[in-house]
């Protein structure tokens, strides 16, 4: 089972990094791993190797972190992993756009809508704001904001 | 002589704005052509003329607001990006849903994958030049329409699911205009085969055009009908069943080629599969309630994230939300498959004709709003 | 004898019956421009379909090319990106021109619209200047149709001068 197998080839390759089994399927996967912000590329590369694909990028803004939030799927069942990655607010993470080509667009998008900038991705235009946009939307210092919080209040 | 070279390299590769308003972008698009004569050198889509906002909005309040807005992203699947929304409030908040409710659920959101497929068929074929198709599709995209609503008061843009359930219950009157439409339309494929499919003309235009493969299709995070007509067969409704479809008995169509022609192949076959499925729902529909007795008004989740995947009319769709224990969400984000479905067209496009370039657009079913969010 | 002033933009040389006669043709041959931007392009569609007619009150000729067209019924939430395209657009179109703003977006925003929202224009009366609104969300097929109709009375004079009126509203006796 590919899930079986991609568990054994991260565990292998990140052996410090946390995996954290989800027995509710509220997360939508089995389990999800924490990499940190340099491990990336590893983690991707071999995901791309044992076929997997790349369902979202996506990132969430706390006060202290940014985090971003990789979903990789297999055309299994239930063959969902989350990865998730800290990234502090001044920090670039790499990209995986030479990996996965569909990730261009996604970090475009995570790229307008956070300021976080990938390096290795050499298309950091606008993807859905208009050309000259300066500002980040989805960071909780623009525009109304109902809650902004250190990332241990919602995952302790 | 230099100036012979200069016009030489000048006239060679030629840019044309196709969109953003277009006959045929199915949205607001525009793709940037790099032509050389009829041939197209590059492809690059430029998108966001649609863009409203929506996960900003979601962030700002309660979980009840956001239903409207759930419709309105990709609104020919309306109903079931609502159904995916609530499903994935319900387990969050962990509401258990009558087994009624969830057969009426299933039963709206396949039928609002046929109005979707029908209204892809129709303006696909208008896309190509034959302009009938259209006005035999609405009229049956009329029926589903009046069926939906009967119930749900909407047309289009549906709040129908609700937290719990559905917000009205079916009648008799729901169930025999279902069971009348689904009786009218097992003699509309032979019609839509004689009109369209053995068509020579769409053959010829759709056969070997705009062929996305496996390969790029993983690459790019390409699903839905537009994966599986080159062979695998990946539908979230039988890899992470919701709802009722465990119980429901249906085929997943696949293609072989990934060409337009196997797309449309998909599509069709998926309404008749659709079909099937209203017919065994009907038929198990049980009795009881329609919504859960006990749905506080003001939501109180748990913190932490959840995340739903459905099988929206375009592919894998998901909601991703993360809450901080207060009534509306930290981080609303909206998985959509469109956005995976036209970024493969930057590979797709270059080395086809322009006029193959309207039917590979035409054929992956890209709903732009939805993109853009 | 008092001054008859001229109303900004009326012509100075007026024909009378052949204006009415002008007006006639213009209302009952409105020819839209396909611009649908986002939901409200679907009924839009729907209304140019084989249940609810356009074709019969003379509008159901979609026209691409602003250059062609006589109507832009303007359908959808208007996002700030897209704000230019439509000031272009309708400065391609030849007069006389008419617009519509059809669905709750295009009148004031819509659903969308709340105390800093930083992404669409609330309203296309901020862009181009709109003759009849519809509301709705979306709107029905046949309440563009009215809308339509209506456009017909605002273009003709309404029942006073329009020679070949060929419907009565429901509140005349």
């Amino acid at each position: 089972m590919k899930l079986k197998e991609i568990e054994k080839v991260l565990v292998e390759k990140f052996p410090d990094a946390p995996l954290s089994r989800d027995e509710t399927g509220m997360s939508g996967a089995q389990w999800s791993i924490a990499v940190a912000l340099s491990g990336i590329r590893e983690a991707a590369k071999a995901f791309d190797k044992a076929g997997f694909f790349l369902e979202s990028i996506t990132a969430l803004d706390f006060e202290d972190t940014f985090e971003l939030v990789y979903h990789f799927n297999y055309y299994e069942p239930k063959s969902r992993v989350v990865v998730r990655m800290l990234c502090g607010h001044d920090e670039v993470p790499q990209s995986i756009c030479d990996i996965y080509r569909g990730a261009v667009w996604l970090e475009r998008e995570v790229h307008e809508f956070f300021g976080i900038k990938f390096s290795g991705n050499a298309d950091m235009r606008m993807l859905l704001l208009p050309e000259d946009a300066d500002y980040h939307p989805l960071r909780k210092n623009f525009g109304k904001v109902s809650a902004y919080h250190k990332r241990e209040v919602i995952y302790g | 002589m230099a100036e012979q070279d200069i016009t030489q390299e000048t006239s060679r590769v030629y840019s044309l704005n196709l969109g953003p308003q277009h006959p045929s972008t199915h949205g607001v698009l525009r793709i940037l052509l790099d032509l050389d004569g009829e041939y197209i050198v590059k492809a690059d889509p430029v998108i966001g003329y649609g863009h409203r906002g929506h996960e900003k909005m979601g962030e700002n309040r309660p979980y009840k607001q956001f239903l409207p807005n759930s419709s309105r992203m990709d609104y020919l699947s309306g109903m079931i990006f609502n159904h995916g929304f609530v499903l994935a409030v319900e387990k969050l908040v962990g509401i258990e849903v009558p087994e009624r409710a969830k057969y009426i659920r299933v039963i709206a959101s396949e039928l609002n994958r046929i109005s979707s497929h029908l209204l892809w068929f129709g303006t696909y074929v208008m896309d190509l030049g034959g302009f009938t198709p259209f006005l035999y599709a609405f009229d049956d995209r009329e029926q589903i329409l009046d069926i939906l609503d009967s119930v749900s008061g909407s047309r289009l843009t549906y709040s129908y699911c609700r937290f719990g359930g559905v917000c009205r219950d079916v009648d008799s009157r729901f169930i025999d205009m279902t069971r009348a439409f689904l009786k009218r339309m097992e003699t509309r494929w032979a019609d839509y085969d004689n009109l369209v499919t053995k068509n020579i003309i769409f053959i010829h235009r759709t056969r070997d055009v705009g062929i996305i493969d496996r390969e790029l299709c993983r690459q790019y995070g390409v699903t839905g009908p537009n994966l599986r007509a080159c062979g695998v067969s990946f539908d979230v409704r039988r890899s992470e069943p919701y709802e009722v479809y465990d119980r429901l008995d249906f085929e997943v169509p696949t293609g072989s080629k990934g060409d337009a022609l196997d797309r449309y192949d998909v599509r069709f076959k998926e309404m008749q599969q659709s079909c099937r499925i209203i017919d065994q729902a009907l038929d198990q529909l049980p009795g009881g309630a329609f919504v859960a007795e006990k749905v506080p008004q003001k939501l109180k989740p748990p913190k932490g994230d959840v995340y739903t995947a459905f099988e929206s009319a375009r592919g894998l769709s998901a909601y991703y939300m993360v809450s901080d224990g207060s009534p509306g969400p930290y981080r609303c984000h909206i998985r959509v498959p469109s956005f995976g479905n036209l970024n493969a067209l930057n590979d797709v496009l270059p080395g086809t004709m322009v006029a193959d370039a309207i039917s590979i657009l035409g054929s992956i079913d890209v709903v732009i709003p939805e993109i853009d969010r | 004898m008092e001054k008859k002033v001229r109303e900004p933009g009326e012509p100075v040389v007026q024909f009378a019956l052949l204006d009415d006669i002008l007006n006639l043709a213009r209302a009952n041959s409105l020819w839209p421009m396909t611009f649908g931007l986002a939901c409200c392009a679907i009924e839009m569609m729907a209304a140019g379909a084989s249940r609810f007619d356009l074709d019969r009150i003379g509008a159901g000729v979609f026209r691409p090319s602003p250059r062609q067209s006589d109507v832009m019924i303007v359908a959808g939430t208007i996002a700030k990106k897209m704000e230019p395209v439509i000031k272009m657009l309708w400065d391609q179109m030849p007069n006389p021109k008419w617009c519509i703003a059809m669905g709750n977006c295009a009148i004031s925003g819509g659903p969308f619209e709340y105390e800093e929202q930083y992404a669409i224009v609330p309203g296309a009366h901020l862009i181009v200047p709109v003759d009849i609104v519809i509301p709705g969300c979306p709107p029905r097929p046949e309440a563009l149709v009215q809308a339509l109709l209506a456009l017909e009375d605002k273009i003709t004079g309404g029942e006073d001068r329009n020679l070949l009126r060929r419907f009565k509203r429901v509140s005349e006796a």
